[in-house]
């Protein structure tokens, strides 16, 4: 289980992480989920005690990560594939790591097999693809076998192969009982791999709630219709109560009546209807209304 | 709740050794140190030798034994020097240091295991290559009867001093690693520390002779000879107790500064 109460970070005048608090249960795989720069990293630095926090704290199984004297029996980490040392090999890579916590050898052999490096383990990581760094980053979170993991951006710049690979990981870890914590910008990855959403932006928390719970919230869901006599069923719409909006296609958004209840409506004055279907908010679409207020650095129309 | 010691384990000082010994900069640099410690040492020996059947009563007195044939220790000086940066700076330039803080969170643990390893590894190399050095040269010279042995008043001492002194570059160069976080920067300033320094000293020399007596290259002269120097560049090295004084003062400031850098977020 990981904590995180009251969670401030400040670097000079920018607040990065703004008194965020959540709680991630074992079992399930959280999608920590915020647009880039939102402060997704600096929270998860601050879990594993390489930030100091401004205020507030972040506990692991209770207790602060740095007072952990074998932390990677505890948690296992993947925060960034690219930091390794080209020149060291794979194996050696995990050698150091697992003297450091007296992990047994063996340990290293399981994990390159785990993640499917073992044929490289001798090679120069430099030679590595951005995949394979990737991989030899989460063989470097399961060395110690820990109950409780967590990936920042861990299907960033992978090919599709690679993406199912993580995402069965994460699953299968999940399922095991074990804490799984992974960070994205991109929410459709999310919808597929996470049981429960963590949103930020800005450093502030915007929603703690159930993946499904998040799209079926979303208030995106309406009906669309389509018809020839377009503004004689909107009135008939309108007076059951109904919200309707002209889309630009000539199609008409309603909200506040049923699929059924609309069908009726049109029968009942013998209007022809064309189409009629429920819309469901994709889960992007959900995302981005509710970090619309909160992304930090937005493109600028036309430039200077 | 009670805080881990700040000693390392066996583990953590066996994580440093792998790390140090699985780079090839580690290899580079010592092969670097040793090819030319030996080279610069035989020539310049060589060259003593050769003109021994020309030499007046005076150029023999004259004459460096033990000094030419530490002449190749400068540049493994260097290369210790920036084996000692590297061994801190890399981690900080791939973000290597985040994965290794977050293996083992006290930061001061990590210190005290690389600088431990790190200073080993220097001052037994550091001695092998001084030693090295040493009876290669006097093997040069003894054709000509110009050799001095272990034995002779001061000569092991300024042996032993030799390999000291390239322990102690290692560890400033370490020091600043960690100090400035940079490979390039720690470097410079490592070469500035070293050398650059000395006119310096010499500008400020008629105000004190105490700030060129506190330069690592004359603390570096004073103890690796076997006898007090002669003449006016006297002035400017220090005694033996000033000179041992000073490296040690030097290494605490660096390794100090280091420690309490070490210990800021990365």
């Amino acid at each position: 289980m990981i904590e995180v109460h009251e969670l401030t970070k400040r670097y000079g005048s920018v607040t990065a992480v703004d008194r965020l608090s959540f709680a991630v249960r074992p079992g399930r795989v959280t999608g920590f989920l915020g647009p880039n720069g939102a402060g997704k990293s600096t929270t998860m630095r601050a879990i594993l005690g390489l930030d100091t926090p401004t205020s507030g704290r972040a506990l692991v199984d209770r207790v602060p990560y740095r007072t952990i004297d074998r932390p990677l029996r505890v948690v296992g980490s993947l925060l960034d594939a690219g930091a390794v040392h080209g020149g060291r090999s794979a194996r050696n890579h995990l050698e150091w790591l697992a003297a450091t916590n007296d992990l047994p050898r063996s340990r290293v052999g399981e994990v390159l097999e785990r993640t499917g490096l073992s044929s490289v383990a001798r090679k120069r990581v430099r030679g590595f693809s951005l995949g394979m760094r990737q991989r030899l980053g989460i063989a470097v979170a399961l060395l110690g076998d820990p109950p409780i993991l967590m990936f920042d951006e861990p299907v960033n710049g992978l090919d599709p192969e690679g993406i199912v690979w993580i995402r069965t990981l994460m699953r299968s870890l999940a399922s095991e009982g074990r804490t799984v914590f992974v960070s994205s910008h991109l929410m459709s990855e999310m919808a597929l791999t996470a049981d429960h959403l963590i949103v930020i932006g800005r450093g502030a928390l915007i929603a703690d709630t159930g993946t499904a719970d998040f799209i079926q919230s979303s208030s995106l869901n309406d009906v669309l219709v389509r018809t020839p006599r377009t503004r004689h069923l909107a009135d008939l719409l309108t007076a059951k109560g109904a919200r309707v909006a002209a889309e630009p296609d000539g199609g008409l958004a309603v909200t506040g009546l049923t699929t059924e209840a609309i069908s009726e409506v049109a029968a009942a004055h013998g209007v022809e209807v064309h189409e009629l279907a429920r819309r469901q908010a994709s889960l992007e679409e959900a995302y981005m209304k509710l970090t619309d207020a909160s992304v930090q650095y937005r493109a600028k129309d036309g430039g200077r | 709740m009670t805080a881990p010691s700040l000693v390392p384990g066996r583990g953590v000082l066996r994580s440093e050794w792998i790390k140090l010994r699985s780079v090839r900069s580690t290899t580079v640099m010592v092969l670097f140190a040793t090819l030319v410690a030996v080279v610069l040492g035989v020539l310049a020996t060589s060259s003593d030798a050769s003109g021994a059947a020309t030499m007046t009563a005076q150029d023999r007195a004259q004459l460096d034994p033990l000094g030419d044939s530490f002449i190749g220790l400068i540049f493994g000086e260097l290369a210790f020097g920036v084996l000692g940066v590297l061994a801190v700076s890399t981690e900080y330039r791939t973000g290597l240091i985040r994965t290794t803080f977050s293996a083992v969170p006290r930061r001061g643990r990590v210190y005290l295991a690389k600088a431990l390893v790190v200073g080993a590894v220097s001052l037994l190399l550091g001695t092998l290559l001084a030693f090295g050095s040493f009876v290669l040269g006097q093997a040069m010279l003894s054709p000509e009867h110009l050799e001095v042995h272990l034995g002779d008043p001061g000569v092991l001492r300024a042996v032993l001093s030799a390999g000291l002194y390239l322990f102690a570059v290692t560890m400033i160069g370490f020091g600043l690693g960690a100090i400035l976080r940079h490979g390039a920067a720690a470097i410079a300033a490592l070469v500035a520390l070293l050398w650059l320094t000395y006119p310096v000293g010499r500008i400020l020399d008629h105000l004190s002779y105490l700030p060129s007596r506190m330069l690592l290259f004359n603390i570096a002269d004073a103890i690796t000879r076997a006898h007090p120097a002669t003449g006016k560049p006297a002035l400017r090295i220090p005694s033996l107790d000033l000179a041992y004084t000073g490296l040690a003062l030097y290494l605490v400031v660096f390794l100090a500064l280091g420690a309490w850098r070490i210990s800021r977020d990365a």
